[in-house]
């Protein structure tokens, strides 16, 4: 697998052939990336892909069954300790004392990675203004709002100023005003020169903040780069989907004799008998002559999407599916 | 160590906003104490009544009625004269311990050494009171029928008497029965079998019952808060906090040290309160107070931490909570909080004292009732100790080995 394009500063993270396997079951399957000072990386993929167990490999919590990962020049495996030290980790679920009022919360935080005295306070402060929860310090996280509580989760993870933040999905189930005082946070962070690691499963959020990311399914790293080379491995093509009732063989029969007709650049994505999808150059122009070809086949269309080439297009063309599904 | 101290004051801080569960360690066995001091302590002789039915009326069925009030007996006996409807309803209810019935002419009879019969009806529902009125009863039938063997002549000569007896006539039986006591007193008093009644040794009066219970009902607050607070564990996996832990380079054993002293403020106050009333209503010298809560502490975070542990055992809150509370009312029972170790049978009280709160119940019972303080010996103080540390080692295994983790 190629490495991206983006020329990082200082690496902060590397990941080198690491894979994770219960039993037989390969989780995460010997891939490699790296992200550097001042950065977002992002990890794409469906829920199930591998993000969640590749961050809890970097963060400690699971062993790898093989390969590497470094934090800060630091193996986390052999140098743990040491490594946790630079990691600052946002999970996936909220990890949070709910009797504990915010200030305590951060605080106790900043003590679990060996902050004191005036440093700690300053930095709580800090934190707490960052997050916007500096008038609700002393209440109990369980009076919170959602959106808050996932702030202040957020708060807990970067009290240290860590260099490298592990973000994973920090945005679900959360609300449209709330995601975006987060993604303002990682912004935040990312200028005041953090490395950050972030994994979603939304498109839209990849494509609006990671600077370079890295597509993951089954396991397996099957594409990286910057956002605009991602784009550019689409092309200009477009992803049109059908969904009706389509003869497997005629079907297929009738849109390759399409494409030799009107010499287009039409790549099958996927097809089944109540749905196909096709990657195509200017979709729309060719739409007439698809819907003839699947009529003369004795199929029949009761649905059409089109969409314009994005990252979650690109995850169709390169694995078939939908990155939701 | 600064991390410890942190992960004190946090749960510290938690607990404080749970008070309610704390109050609620120190109030259940506070409820059972004071229930069992009011059941045990209060020194209330038992007493039952006797209803009597009366059908002769005479001088010797007076007798009867007589004996039943006189002396100590009289002190748990009422005899209340009825009818016999009265009576019997009375006794079917359960209000009265028995019902004794003399027919008329029970006199004559006694006199003519004629058989009769006395009917006694006892309550059912009771078994020491009826049993007492049965026996007094055949005593003063033996008696009075030695009574009627012995002065036979002198009763005949009496009721052959006209209405109104001549004071000789009087005089004459009076010596008569004089005679006769006199010449049967010497083997009556003193009897010819002498009988030598040797006393035990004088021992000093054991403690009250209530305070025997208290070392029991004292454990059962520190076991109640052991084991609530042990749950804190799963509390805070569920929370995410524990595996937020592992991310993080402090020390689980400094998460643990922590938690530890905070369970030792806690069980500090359930253990000083229950301890204090304890000291006293008993009146137990307060010179005895820091040695006992010092011990109740340590003993109670020795048992935090193997309740912690056995918590960490299982890979699902719900089974953890089950199991700790079957293992929890048994602890209770053999370890003295529902029946004190000291009226248990021997064999029970010494499996009592090998329960580590029967144990530790135990020797808070040497502490409060010895005269002087610190009775408890350093052997048991080393196992508590070593109970104590051992627990937490557990539990630092169990987050390492994946508690934390999942």
């Amino acid at each position: 697998m190629p490495q991206p394009d983006t020329v990082w500063f200082t690496t902060m993270l590397t990941v080198t052939e690491l894979s994770k396997n219960y039993g037989d079951f390969v989780a995460v399957d010997r891939i490699s990336f790296s992200a550097g000072e001042g950065g977002i990386y992002g990890l794409l993929g469906p829920n199930g892909a591998g993000k969640s167990t590749t961050i809890n490999c970097i963060a400690g919590l699971l062993k790898p069954t093989s390969g590497h990962a470094s934090v800060a020049g630091h193996d986390v495996v052999a140098e743990g300790k040491a490594a946790r030290g630079k990691l600052g980790v946002v999970p996936q679920e909220l990890a949070l004392y709910e009797d504990l009022p915010a200030v305590e919360n951060l605080r106790y935080w900043g003590k679990a990675y060996g902050l004191g005295g005036k440093a700690l306070d300053d930095r709580v402060a800090e934190v707490l203004e960052t997050i916007g929860l500096g008038d609700r310090a002393k209440d109990l996280p369980k009076t919170f709002s959602g959106g808050m509580k996932r702030r202040l989760n957020f708060g807990c993870g970067i009290v240290h100023k860590p260099p490298v933040i592990l973000l994973d999905e920090p945005t679900v189930g959360v609300d449209p005003q709330s995601r975006a005082r987060i993604f303002d946070l990682v912004e935040a962070e990312r200028d005041a020169g953090a490395c950050v690691l972030y994994t979603t499963h939304y498109m839209e959020e990849a494509e609006r903040l990671c600077d370079s990311l890295a597509i993951i399914d089954h396991g397996k790293l099957i594409a990286q780069g910057t956002v605009a080379e991602l784009r550019a491995k689409l092309g200009a093509r477009d992803v049109l989907q059908l969904t009706g009732h389509f003869p497997l063989e005629p079907t297929k029969q009738a849109i390759s004799a399409l494409v030799e007709r009107v010499n287009t650049d039409l790549e099958f994505l996927s097809q089944e008998e109540d749905s196909v999808t096709l990657s195509l150059s200017q979709a729309s122009q060719h739409l007439p002559a698809i819907f003839e070809a699947v009529a003369n086949t004795g199929g029949r269309v009761t649905e059409t999407s089109l969409r314009s080439p994005n990252l979650e297009t690109l995850f169709l063309l390169l694995t078939g599916k939908e990155l939701r599904e | 160590m600064s991390f410890a101290l942190s992960s004190f004051h946090k749960d510290v801080a938690r607990w404080r906003q749970d008070w309610m569960a704390t109050l609620i360690w120190v109030a259940i066995p506070l409820m059972l104490g004071s229930l069992i001091t009011i059941l045990m302590g209060s020194g209330v002789t038992p007493s039952g009544k006797l209803l009597l039915v009366d059908e002769d009326q005479t001088f010797f069925s007076e007798l009867i009625v007589g004996a039943y009030s006189a002396g100590e007996l009289g002190e748990f006996i009422t005899v209340e004269k009825t009818t016999y409807e009265d009576g019997l309803a009375r006794v079917n209810e359960g209000e009265a311990s028995g019902l004794l019935v003399i027919p008329a002419g029970f006199a004559a009879a006694f006199i003519e050494s004629e058989p009769v019969t006395l009917t006694l009806r006892t309550n059912p529902s009771q078994t020491i009171l009826p049993g007492i009125i049965q026996n007094v009863t055949e005593i003063l039938l033996d008696a009075g029928f030695y009574a009627q063997q012995l002065f036979s002549d002198e009763i005949e000569t009496l009721t052959s008497l006209t209405d109104d007896p001549t004071d000789a006539q009087v005089a004459a039986i009076a010596v008569a029965i004089q005679n006769k006591i006199e010449t049967v007193a010497p083997r009556l008093f003193p009897p010819v079998i002498d009988v030598v009644i040797v006393e035990p040794p004088e021992e000093s009066p054991g403690p009250p019952i209530a305070l025997l219970y208290m070392p029991g009902v004292i454990l059962m607050a520190v076991v109640f808060a052991a084991n609530g607070l042990a749950a804190d564990f799963w509390k805070e996996r569920e929370l995410g906090t524990l595996r937020r832990l592992v991310f993080a380079p402090a020390l689980p054993a400094e998460f643990l040290v922590g938690k530890a002293l905070a369970a030792a403020v806690i069980i500090a106050i359930v253990a000083g309160l229950t301890l204090f009333l304890g000291f006293l209503y008993h009146g137990i010298g307060w010179a005895h107070f820091p040695v006992s809560l010092l011990w109740l502490v340590v003993s109670g975070v020795a048992l935090f931490a193997w309740f912690s542990a056995l918590q960490m055992l299982f890979s699902n809150q719900k089974t953890a909570g089950v199991v700790s509370t079957l293992v929890v009312f048994p602890l209770l029972m053999a370890g003295g909080s529902f029946f004190p170790l000291a009226v248990m049978p021997s064999w029970i009280a010494s499996i009592g004292r090998a329960s580590p709160n029967g144990f530790m119940a135990d020797r808070l019972a040497t502490e409060i009732t010895s005269i002087g303080v610190g009775a408890i010996d350093l052997q048991s103080w080393l196992i508590v100790l070593a109970g104590l540390v051992s627990g937490l080692l557990f539990c630092a295994w169990r987050l390492r080995s994946g508690f934390a983790r999942a």
